[in-house]
């Protein structure tokens, strides 16, 4: 559960990315294949070596949802729900890999705010990504 | 073991040599202790841990990051002999202090962030790919002796 001061710093931290989405999520996907390269194995359909234009199509789609995830902060169950029976029923990613995609999310934000990324932002946002990815592999058994 | 490539360990002293460890070491402990505070069990004796103002402006945090950032120096310095390097330290932190090693590699994930947050675009996926290759040798070099 974030409390309301997280939900603010949640928030603030994504005005800062809203409009930019995709190139953040290319740069997030850029991330994790290179520092995690196991993370390719869920996109074999994207190649050995993505293109600029794939991860920036698919990190749009995966930055949109976290927007979506952003604005139903009270109720991430109801609003992730088709994204999480596509996570257990199709997609399958192993649980362990959503810290890995976490620590690039902070690593990305860290990088570009730079010195606006308070110690409060860090940690709203990890809790925030945690619980993201608790409602998507929730159904997974 | 940590393998790094000639242009990774490049990329890691290349930025190493311009990082302040000082400052870098506190920051980085301050920030395990405010994002995942269940870490603060091993840090009893530090005073006021009760806010992040407190735990980013404690100066036991501060001198002890510092530390801890020296040994990581020291670390960076034995890539080929990490084990070795830091022997003495696990069996301290496994005998002495009673530390799981999960708490390594949080440690080293916030330290990447918090050295993508000084180096902002400079650290590239490439550097980061280097540093995280080498937090993750030194947190099993520190778990190596524990029984």
């Amino acid at each position: 559960m974030l409390s309301t001061q997280e939900r603010i710093q949640v928030a603030q931290v994504w005005d800062l990315i809203a409009g930019h989405e995709a190139s953040f999520g290319a740069e997030l996907l850029l991330r994790l294949f290179t520092v995690y390269p196991s993370t390719k194995s869920y996109f074999k359909h994207l190649g050995f070596c993505p293109d600029e234009t794939q991860l920036l199509t698919h990190g749009q789609r995966m930055l949109e949802a976290v927007g979506v995830a952003v604005q139903h902060m009270d109720n991430l169950r109801a609003a992730l729900s088709p994204l999480a029976d596509l996570h257990a029923q199709v997609l399958r990613v192993d649980p362990s890999n959503f810290p890995l995609l976490i620590q690039c999310f902070q690593v990305v934000l860290a990088s570009h705010l730079q010195g606006e990324f308070t110690v409060e932002m860090q940690a709203a946002w990890d809790k925030f990504l945690t619980g993201v990815a608790v409602v998507l592999t929730e159904k997974y058994r | 073991m940590v393998h790094l490539t000639a242009e990774e360990k490049s990329l890691v002293s290349g930025l190493w040599g311009k990082v302040k460890v000082d400052e870098v070491g506190g920051e980085a402990l301050g920030r395990l202790l405010v994002v995942y505070p269940w870490t603060q069990r091993f840090f009893d004796s530090f005073g006021d841990l009760s806010s992040p103002n407190a735990i980013m402006s404690n100066p036991k945090v501060k001198a002890h990051g510092k530390k801890v950032l020296n040994s990581f120096s020291d670390g960076l310095k034995n890539l080929d002999n990490l084990k070795g390097t830091f022997a003495k330290l696990s069996e301290l932190h496994c005998d002495q202090l009673h530390v799981d090693p999960e708490n390594f590699k949080l440690l080293g994930n916030v330290l990447v962030c918090v050295l993508a947050r000084h180096f902002g675009k400079e650290f590239t996926p490439q550097v980061q790919g280097a540093f995280q290759k080498v937090v993750t040798g030194v947190a099993n070099a520190l778990a190596h002796k524990y029984h």
